[in-house]
Order: structure tokens, then sequence, then C-alpha cells
């Protein structure tokens, strides 16, 4: 109890940090020059609030140490944020008041609806660049969204990431079977159909496909359905932690010897510390090195230091804090390199500056040097769930997709 | 056809059903007495599983002290916001009551991501983790021991209140206001003693879906979700709520299996749409129900 109610005063003091955000805007720099503004709808209330206090962090955190680096080639930055409750009508009414009153050339989107919503708007502007939670694949439709990207491997990216993962654990010749287990959401529907099909070409059978309701209260009726399948492979998509939880459990209850895989939102170390022993050998695909993994480089070491410094009693930080983060590290090497070429930092100049990463290392934020695929980072690591050490390891090299 | 597939889901349709009919009776108990359609009542389970986290989770109580302790303090709630916000509603528009369950509903929301944060949660594990067959048919040991619990609170409300002063009360209560005041019947006490039962029976429910389906400050979804099932049993019909609890949980739980997990909601509204075409009162209700 009292644990929760510290973890909820350090929240507090996240929230509270929205004014000291805005603080960060006046480094004491000797730079007299304008500074850059990253402007964001932040879910620090509502459903996706649990990750929104530490995307917040995260991003709050960057803009500190960037600033204490010297800024953008001298221009401090300035977080500029507003709380949305993960609603898209507040998502974009906080996005014109903030480019209403800001230049802002790059941007944090809090979910997949608001960047839909706010793309033709965004299309006509011409002046901000996009990213923010979201990794849906319909994002990286160059066509449709050329100003938006997302911050690592798309949902069907992250699918192609796990099925490389399971095609090597086959025996004796044989490609192991997996069933799709995904919420009856936009969300967890977008890689559905594209994992099929990768499944397909890669000889991988999908015995059972199950949609859930969001939040489904009881599984019992699924897992039979599963008990029948029997999958080698689980591959979860469009939750947090329940049910994710109970099909474990339920299946395990059954004698199965299935394993079980998710993406991005569900490989945090939530998992770990509301299952127990019960998420051993979980397994979650995972762009970015964790923040207790061994893994160093100058930028992992720095995000430490720094969320060390700017909350010493917070320990781990999850992976939400570390998407914020990596989020503001690509806006810096993409307005960097705008600025670099010479050209003003308009949508289409900065949209090409991203196109233009190749082999970019990330300082141990993501373990070998990435390069951007049609405006997402196709790269992701498998990492298991060692109950006995609460944390994530890896357990397959780092795969990079073409 | 796979009967023992057929007979498994159906086991854990109804055992759902019957954690449906406990919230069910939430419901009915409430309006019965006092005509008040709680929307907050999603809302009352949720505080309870909270509680019951902190109880046993938190200050690690053993879940057999938690759970009644965490009943209880969902129960003294119910109480509490009868007395203070509901009792000088009387006499209000119907509407304007329910626009107080609704905020009473947000304002809970608001205190559990404040004491308890934002994050999901999981409840501490208290019921036998050993699968449960009968026969042949598997049943997930939670859902059943949730039925077997849930069985027995609705057994007990069953005979008092066919047995009891108290339930006498209500009952009379239930059938004409002005008759239960004049012979004597406090019919505020009864109005009280409604919010708490009420809320006691949901948040028992609320206890036993959290340690299936988890807990966030979202969870109380599912009250507004079991308001289905209390219109096609009838608003005012404790017997509605039992038998149309367990029939929408073993129908979304069929749909589901069979049709796909996009149907469950589909095939219970199809079923709310016949009924209330049908029956616009329910399957078991009265004709004067005033709807809002």
């Amino acid at each position: 109890m009292f644990k929760n109610i510290l973890s909820k005063g350090r929240r507090l003091a996240g929230v509270g940090s929205i004014a000291a955000a805005l603080v960060v805007a006046s480094p004491a720099m000797a730079q007299d020059k304008e500074p850059i503004v990253f402007g964001g709808s932040i879910p620090l209330s509502g459903v996706f609030a649990f990750a929104g206090v530490h995307i917040h962090a995260g991003l709050t955190d960057y803009t500190s140490w960037i600033n204490s680096q010297g800024g953008i080639n001298g221009h401090p930055v300035k977080y500029v944020m507003e709380d949305t409750g993960y609603e898209v009508d507040r998502s974009v009414a906080a996005f014109k008041k903030i480019t209403g009153s800001n230049t802002v050339p790059v941007y944090y989107g809090d979910s997949t609806g608001f960047m839909k919503t706010i793309a033709s708007e965004l299309n006509s502007r011409g002046t901000t660049l996009m990213s923010g939670a979201s990794f849906a694949t319909a994002l990286t439709d160059n066509e449709q969204y050329p100003y938006q990207f997302v911050p690592g491997p798309n949902y069907t990216q992250m699918f192609g990431i796990i099925l490389e993962y399971i095609a090597t654990q086959g025996k004796d010749g044989d490609m192991p079977t997996v069933a799709f287990v995904y919420s009856d959401t936009e969300f967890g529907k977008d890689p559905i159909e594209n994992g099929k099909a990768k499944a397909a070409e890669m000889g991988i059978k999908v015995v059972e496909e199950i949609v859930t309701k969001p939040g489904s209260v009881d599984v019992s009726a699924e897992v039979l359905k599963l008990r029948r399948a029997r999958p080698d492979f689980v591959v979860f998509h469009g939750y947090v932690l329940s049910p994710i939880n109970e099909f474990m459990v339920q299946m395990r209850q059954m004698g199965l010897d299935t394993q079980f895989m998710g993406t991005f939102w569900s490989s945090d170390k939530l998992i770990i510390n509301k299952m127990g022993a019960d998420a051993d050998g979980y397994m979650g695909v995972m762009p970015y090195n964790y923040y207790d993994s061994p893994e160093s480089g100058p930028m992992l070491d720095a995000l430490r230091a720094q969320a060390e410094k700017s909350d010493p009693d917070a320990g781990y930080r999850p992976t939400g804090y570390i998407q914020g983060w990596f989020n503001a590290m690509v806006w810096t090497e993409v307005i960097k390199r705008t600025m670099d070429a010479g050209k003003e930092l308009t949508a289409d100049n900065m949209a090409e500056s991203l196109a233009s990463i190749k082999d970019w290392d990330t300082g141990g934020i993501i373990g070998i040097p990435v390069t951007v695929h049609d405006m997402s980072f196709p790269v992701g690591r498998i990492w298991r769930v060692n109950a006995k050490e609460a944390r994530y390891e890896p357990v397959s090299d780092w795969i990079h997709l073409d | 056809m796979d009967w023992l597939f057929f007979g498994e889901i159906s086991l854990a349709g109804l055992a759902m059903g019957g954690l449906y009919a406990l919230i069910g009776l939430g419901f009915v108990i409430i309006y019965k007495a006092t005509r008040v359609i709680n929307f907050a009542i999603g809302e009352i389970m949720m505080f309870a599983a909270y509680l019951f986290l902190t109880f046993a989770g938190g200050m690690e109580m053993s879940p057999w002290v938690a759970l009644p302790l965490a009943v209880l303090g969902g129960s003294v709630l119910g109480g509490v916001i009868e007395k203070v916000m509901i009792r000088p509603m009387l006499g209000e528009s119907p509407i304007a009551v329910v626009m107080v369950t609704i905020g009473i509903a947000s304002i809970l929301v608001g205190l559990v991501e404040l004491v308890w944060g934002a994050d999901p949660q999981l409840l501490p594990g208290f019921l036998p983790r050993k699968p449960v067959f009968i026969g042949e048919m598997y049943l997930a040991p939670k859902i059943a021991y949730g039925f077997l619990i849930g069985a027995a609170l609705l057994i007990v409300y069953l005979l008092y209140f066919r047995f009891s002063r108290g339930g006498v009360a209500l009952r009379a209560t239930a059938s004409d206001q002005a008759a239960a005041y004049s012979m004597g019947i406090n019919v505020r006490r009864v109005f009280n003693m409604a919010w708490v039962f009420g809320s006691l029976a949901a948040s028992l429910a609320g206890v036993l879906v959290a340690a299936t389906g988890g807990l966030s400050p979202q969870f109380g979804a599912i009250g507004l979700s079991v308001l289905v099932v209390v219109i096609v049993g009838g608003l005012d019909s404790i017997v509605g709520a039992l038998i149309a609890g367990v029939f929408i949980g073993w129908l979304e739980t069929v749909a589901g299996a069979y049709l796909g997990g996009e149907y469950r909601m589909p095939a219970t509204f199809a079923v709310l749409a016949v009924i209330l075409v049908l029956r616009p009162y329910g399957l078991f209700g009265t004709h004067e129900i005033e709807r809002v």
C-alpha cells in the first residue's frame, strides 16, 4: 500500500513536472538562438496513463539532457505538452493550442486515432513531423502519412521479427505452429492479416486465431479452443497485461508446453511485476535495450544517468520512458541533419532527413546500427522473461528487416 | 459436432453467467427498492477490488480476511453514497438521479487513479489453481470457484429476502412505498439498506471478476455491460437478473467460441433488441417500469 502511495507520489511529481517541462524551456545556455519546440499530446490521465507518465518523463529528461549538451546546433529545446486523457478530441485541441502559439517542427501524438485524425491538417500545414506512441502499420504509408513515422518497427514488422524467431525454433525440420490472439480493436487487428500472409510465406501454420474483447473478463472458452489447436507458439497483440496472464496460466494448467510471445506494449516489466513466477518464459519483441539490461553505450548510459538525476528514487524506467526518449532522439537527429544541410525546418525537409538515416548508431538504445525504411525503424530483438531475476533476457540476435 | 467442447464451453459460460447474475442482483436490489438505476455499480465493484488489492497485496493480509473486508468496504461505500448523494435527490427527476450516479462513477475512477495509479493490476491469487473436471469436462478453477462463492451469496440473499424482517421490509417498500411507510416501515432506512446490500453483491462480484480478468481504473465498464442482463431479465426482478445473467453469460461464451470473439457483444445485443421489442419490461419485469 505504502509502496503504491509512494509510487503514486512519484507519478504526481511527474504530473507536476508539466510545469517543470515548461521551465526546461529556459536552459542556462549562452546562446540567444530561437528555441526549438518539441510539442506533445501526452496521455497523463485516462486509459493509457500507465505509459503516458513514463513517456512524459522520457521526453522531459531528454529535453533536459540535450539542453545540457548545448541544445541542437546551439538552439535550446523547449518541450511543450498538454494532457489529453487519451481522447482524440482533446489531443487535437492540444495540437491546435500548442502549434497555435509556438512554431513546432516535431510533435508527439498519443494514439493512432489522433495521428490519423490530424494527418490531413499535418499534410496541409507542411510544418511539422510527427511520431508518438503508435506503431500502427498504416502510419508507415508514405503516400497517406508523409509526415509521420513510428519510432521502431511497426506492428506488422514486429510480427515479422517474431515469426523470424519462431521459424528458427522448429525441431526435426518441422516448422512450429502458431496461434494469434488479439483484441477486437484497431490496435489489436493491425498486424493480423499481414502476419498471416508472412507466416504462410515462411511455411509457418497459423492453427488458430482468437479475438477477444479488449477488457475481456474470462477467456476460458478461448483457452479451450487453443487446447484443441495445440499451437507451439501463441502471439498476443493489442493488450498490455490481461488477459495474457489468464491464457498463460490456464494453458499451463492444462499441461500444454506452448510458448507465449507479445509485441511492444505487452513486453514491459509490468508483466513480470504483476504475474511474478507465472511470467517466466514469456517473450516479447523489443526494439530498444531494456533499462536494466547489461548492454551499454554512450546514449544508453546518458539516459540512465539523466533518469537517475531527475528522480533518484524511481529505479527501473519502463519501456515507455525509453520510447519517449528515443522519439526525441530521432527528432534531434532529423532537425540536426536538416539544419546541417542548410535547409528550413519544413515537414518535407525533415521527412527527407529522416529517410536519409542509414546505419545510424543510436548509442546503445538499439543494439545495432539502424536504417529507416518507409518511415519506420524495422529492427528488434526477442527477449524472454527470467522471472527469478525479474528481468528480460535476450534470446535472439538483433533482427533488422529489409 | 464436438459435444465435449460444447459442454466445456457451456460450463464456462454458465459459470461466468453466475457472476453476471451477481452483478445484476446489485443493480436490481437498488432499483427495486429505490427506483434508481445505479450507473456507478461498476465503479463500486472496482473500488472493492482495489480494496482487496490493498489488503491482500499491499498489507499482505490473508486473502480470506481481505475478501470480506473489501466486500464490506464496497457495501459501506454504497451506503455512504446513498446517504450523502442520493437521498438529497429524493423527489427529483429520474434523469437527475441517474446523472448523479454517473458523476459518482467519474469521481470513483479519479479517486482510484489518484490513490492506486493508472497501471493495470492483477489481484493476488487466492482461489485454488488445480484444474476442475466435471466428468471429462474442464472448467477453469478461477471461474469454478468464483461461481461457487457467488452462488453462496446468492442463496444467502434469497433466504434473507424471503424470511428475515429486513428482507420483508425491503420487499414491502419495493411493492408500495406509501403502504410500507404507513405500516411503520422506516422507508429511508430501507433505501439505505438496499444500497448497502446491492453494493455488497456488486463488491463480491468485483473481486471475483477482477481475480479472473485483472483490474484497472477502466474496470467499471463491466457494470454497464451487465446492464444488458438486467434489462433482459427485468429491471425490478431478482429472479430475472439471475436467469438472464446465467443465460447472457452462456450465450456470450458460446457465440465467442463458435462465431469468434467479435460476435460476443452483437449476440447479446441482438437478444436485448428482441426482448425490448417483445417484452419492453424484460422477461420477468413489471409493466410500470419507468425508463430513463
